[in-house]
């Protein structure tokens, strides 16, 4: 089986700043690391390997410290990783993104499965999954949490919709987007790491794709970033209890009765 | 090209998903003189138009056909491009549930347009549909907004509008499309979860755990506690590595948005993509051994102390 994960590298913090005077992100400085989701993504992906064999290419758009993160992949191990970067590419959104990605799997080609994480822990949009999906005109198992093969050319999902659970059969070749309850990605062993350098990290340019240079980077991105900011959040009146919890309770149960 | 908002209805079982109901009223609030549209596809024999109509649609757009029944996201998808291309909307919302954050990206990669996800507010600018979207956890917001294309495409988190009924004469239009069905996939089985998380977003009274809260005698006491009040217990997310929470519980970023009469949060020392999952709450009442957790500044009604004392005395008080 041939299989691709998209992966994404963030910051390794919840508590990226604005910058008062430029109102842009500050992200220097902030350490990059695989999308958390990601590695349930790719601990699927080596499930599957070892189940039906086959190959896993882990697959990145960005900048070229990307590689940090691609490298992780490896060591928990992925067999080999493409970095997408161009400044060509820069400021795409979902739709931009999407659109680069899918022109690299087709040159990958004869892809069997894509697989995501649910959603980045960023910018949060789970999109370019779906995306994907409609641009190579692949059926999606959006939200999975468990995926099971059933023959070397069709797997079983569970996906957890708001209130149902969905069984969705699909036929290879398709879009997964995984959710943290499928699995528990491994740990990375020091060997494996060791081998990681050994794996080579293939970087392709819009030269080696075939894109239509309208429909890359911000040219190919509808959504405009209008403003940034922090919000103000309305604070509440709070009401110092009793310090003993009986008093407290007290007190409470009578105010909240009014 | 026309200047109507139309919001997609989102079906669970025969039932409305609540989002939709919320997203029509906070259409009509942003209006103007735009009309507001509720898109519908349903089976032939489910009729939600009165459910709909009650919230006050300028007009409906329904699309009937029985392989909605357990329809995948691209024949949703494909079903609402047919529609959506031709009528050519100005904007189109979605619910940010599982759902439209899978088939609203589907329908946005077909049509080629912009899709903000998981907005916390919209307005108008003009023309433009500027959609407030968190990054980073809810601590930055950006407006995002989609200059050049139609429609303008926004998912909007469940439970940040509230739904508010309006008599007006609604318009139905049945609209006559051809449904693809695709051939690679197969939704077998729906299943209700019960009890679930996602009840916690409806729930009037949240019993709400944290790291400090995090014994076995305490989660018992709040099970206890929950069902004295009618209500359900929730998590932050360290609990959600327990067994017999999980995701589904969770509160906050990444988790549930939350919207209670009563919240009781014990052991919680308010991290932003806590606080922002609870802002909705009507009262808060905080229970916290740390007197400077950031959780008192959230809250209406603050208790230094002990959560698994403060517990046992409202299971004493509460009849």
């Amino acid at each position: 089986m041939k299989i691709v994960v998209c992966i994404k590298q963030v910051p390794n913090t919840d508590t990226v700043k604005i910058d008062p005077k430029t109102n842009n992100l500050v992200r220097s400085n902030v350490e990059g690391i695989i999308n958390s989701f990601d590695r349930n993504a790719i601990e699927a992906a080596l499930e599957l390997r070892q189940q039906a064999g086959g190959t896993i290419t882990l697959l990145s758009m960005g900048p070229d410290s990307y590689i940090t993160s691609l490298r992780d992949g490896l060591a928990m191990g992925a067999d080999s990783a493409i970095l997408l970067s161009s400044r060509k590419f820069g400021g795409a959104d979902t739709l931009a993104t999407a659109y680069v990605l899918s022109e690299a799997i087709k040159k990958i080609g004869d892809v069997d499965l894509i697989l995501f994480g649910r959603q980045s822990v960023d910018a949060d949009t789970g999109q370019v999954g779906p995306i994907v999906a409609e641009d190579l005109q692949l059926p999606q198992v959006t939200f999975a949490e468990s995926l099971e093969l059933q023959d070397n050319n069709q797997l079983t999902g569970h996906r957890l919709l708001d209130n149902v659970v969905q069984e969705v059969k699909v036929k290879l070749p398709a879009v997964i987007t995984v959710r943290s309850e499928m699995n528990s990605p491994r740990y990375e062993t020091p060997l494996n790491i060791q081998k990681s350098f050994e794996k080579e990290i293939t970087i392709w340019s819009e030269n080696e794709l075939a894109v239509d240079p309208t429909q890359i980077g911000q040219a190919g991105s509808p959504t405009v970033v209008k403003r940034i900011f922090s919000p103000e959040k309305a604070g509440r009146q709070t009401q110092m209890l009793p310090n003993n919890a009986k008093d407290a309770v007290a007190q409470l149960l009578a105010d909240l009765n009014n | 090209m026309n200047n109507e908002i139309w919001v997609f209805v989102q079906l669970n079982g025969q039932n409305v998903e609540p989002t939709s109901l919320q997203l029509i009223t906070k259409a009509r609030d942003i209006a103007g003189d735009r009309p507001v549209v509720a898109l519908v596809a349903e089976t032939e024999s489910m009729n939600v138009e009165a459910t709909v109509k009650e919230y006050g649609p300028d007009k409906m757009v329904i699309l009937k056909d029985d392989q909605f029944h357990n329809a995948s996201d691209g024949e949703i998808a494909d079903a609402l491009d047919q529609v959506v291309t031709d009528l050519k909307p100005n904007s189109l919302l979605f619910p940010a549930t599982v759902l439209g954050r899978s088939v609203a990206p589907r329908l946005q990669a077909k049509l080629k347009t912009g899709l903000t996800a998981d907005c916390l507010d919209i307005y108008f600018d003009g023309d433009d549909l500027v959609q407030v979207k968190p990054t980073y956890g809810d601590d930055i917001m950006c407006e995002i907004i989609c200059p050049d294309v139609r429609p303008q495409m926004a998912t909007i988190r469940p439970n940040t509008f509230k739904a508010v009924k309006a008599a007006t004469d609604t318009e139905t239009v049945n609209y006559s499309f051809t449904f693809h069905p695709e051939a690679n996939i197969e939704v077998v089985s729906e299943t209700p979860v019960i009890n679930s998380a996602a009840n916690i977003s409806d729930a009037k009274t949240v019993i709400a755990l944290g790291r400090g809260a995090n014994n076995e005698k305490v989660i018992a006491k709040a099970e206890k506690l929950a069902g004295k009040l009618g209500g359900m217990v929730g998590v932050s997310r360290p609990l959600t590595d327990n067994e017999g929470f999980s995701h589904e519980n969770q509160i906050g970023q990444s988790g549930n948005t939350i919207a209670p009469d009563l919240l009781i949060n014990f052991g919680i020392s308010g991290a932003v993509q806590y606080a922002v999952g609870i802002e909705n709450a009507k009262q808060i009442v905080s229970i916290n051994t740390d007197a400077k957790a950031p959780i008192f500044d959230k809250s209406d009604y603050a208790f230094v102390g002990d959560a698994d004392e403060f517990m046992s005395a409202l299971l004493d008080q509460v009849r």
